[in-house]
């Protein structure tokens, strides 16, 4: 029997998290894309914010006893490779794992080609003809001495978390957002006056979506363990479950991650909708299309070996300070920049 | 009314095409010409005047057609 409570939470922080996606054009595939390609870094900062944010909401949290840490595990080579892969498949696939879910619900076709990618790579990858490549980039873990993951601070996680992200926030604000918000003429921290024009009708700006993300990912945490699974958000593993699902018609393949990540996709439609943004559309370069679709199974390879797409790993993982988590993330993004290289920068 | 030099279609093209496309074209025109950009991905319909401005070049205008997904952005080479 399909959990209605786990459904409906699962749901619900989808939509949250997907509109919040759609409306502040939140992607991390172009976060680190354009730090080399167009040397802009306004998405980057807004993905640092996002990181500190989580880093203080999960050292309360993990402080007050609210959540347990969770980090993933670290393999020498399958961290390594899988977040490279990933990285450079991001770019072939014009979107990371969770640019590539809500921008199907704003109805482009691209990037359902590339989820589809995504899923299968994933698939065959996890359990599938790739399962041997896995095992064996995967062979060598490094844990701790009982087997635990390996993270930075161990147990004291929390508290190193709660002080490195409340600094690095402090930081963030201070030299990037004061600045632009002074130029704006505006020094007014949160300004609600046309708060409907600006939620609805005007992309966000990416302070404000940096810190969003983050408090979806805090509150995303305690429902999903209550549903039995302790981490915050995570975008590859719920793919992977609906479609082991869809093939299998077995449904303990379904959890809170299943119906959140359908929820993304829903919440990227809704705000598209309202926003007037929503068309189907489709690239006009079949080769386009070809690659979003290789993308999206490098993605999914590259997720599974590395055990997190760059929502489990980047957003979810840092914050937890797992050392797999932040070697895959430093893969993604040079996977990233190698790929953006070669597809766009050389003349 | 503007002379319209070139037009730049990126329809249907996803992020980073529009951004890249518009950057080399820009690359390849005179000063004083006039570039139309059309675009229906939000992320690049904003960033685009930006990244231009940044570049030096001016924007005219850039105006989302009501009711749908499509900007249109003029650039004024410098």
């Amino acid at each position: 029997m399909v959990d209605l409570m786990v459904l409906l939470s699962g749901i619900l922080v989808g939509i949250l998290f997907g509109f919040v996606l759609q409306r502040g054009r939140f992607c991390m595939n172009s976060a680190f894309r354009d730090i080399i390609l167009l040397k802009e870094y306004k998405l980057v900062k807004s993905v640092i914010l996002a990181l500190t944010t989580c880093m203080i909401g999960f050292g309360i949290m993990g402080l007050a006893g609210i959540v347990s840490y969770n980090p993933k595990g670290f393999t020498l080579y399958g961290s390594i490779i899988g977040g490279l892969i990933f990285g450079m498949g991001m770019v072939l696939a014009a979107g990371c794992a969770s640019g590539t879910t809500y921008r199907v619900g704003e109805g482009m076709m691209g990037s359902l080609v590339a989820l589809l990618g995504l899923g299968l790579g994933a698939y065959m990858t996890a359990a599938g003809a790739l399962s041997g490549a896995k095992a064996a980039l995967q062979s060598v873990p490094i844990t701790n001495a009982d087997g635990t993951s390996l993270s930075v601070f161990g147990d004291l996680t929390s508290i190193f978390g709660l002080i490195i992200g409340a600094v690095g926030f402090a930081l963030a604000i201070y030299f990037w957002v004061l600045p632009v918000m002074k130029e704006k003429g505006n020094d007014k921290f949160l300004d609600f006056s046309d708060l409907k024009v600006k939620i609805f009708n005007t992309g966000w700006p990416w302070y404000t979506v940096g810190i969003i993300i983050g408090i979806v990912n805090i509150i995303a945490w305690p429902l999903s363990a209550a549903a039995g699974r302790n981490y915050p958000l995570g975008i590859t593993a719920g793919w992977l479950g609906n479609l082991k699902y869809l093939v299998s018609g077995d449904e303990a393949n379904l959890n809170w991650l299943t119906w959140m990540v359908i929820g993304v996709v829903l919440g990227g439609l809704l705000g598209s909708v309202i926003g007037k943004e929503f068309k189907l559309r489709t690239p006009k370069d079949a080769k386009v299309l070809l690659l979003q679709f290789i993308g999206g199974i490098l993605m999914g390879f590259g997720a599974v070996v590395g055990m997190g797409c760059n929502i489990g790993n980047l957003l979810s993982g840092i914050p937890q300070f797992s050392v797999g988590s932040i070697v895959v993330a430093g893969g993604i993004v040079l996977g990233c920049w190698i790929m953006a290289y070669i597809m766009f920068m050389r003349e | 009314m503007v002379d319209i030099t070139e037009t730049l279609d990126c329809l249907g093209d996803v992020c980073p095409y529009p951004d890249v496309k518009s950057k080399r074209k820009v690359k390849k025109m005179k000063s004083g010409e006039v570039l139309k950009i059309l675009v229906d991905y939000p992320l690049s319909a904003e960033r685009i005047p930006e990244t231009m401005t940044s570049l030096g070049h001016e924007v005219l205008s850039s105006e989302k057609e009501e009711g749908e997904s499509k900007w249109t952005i003029l650039i004024k080479i410098k």
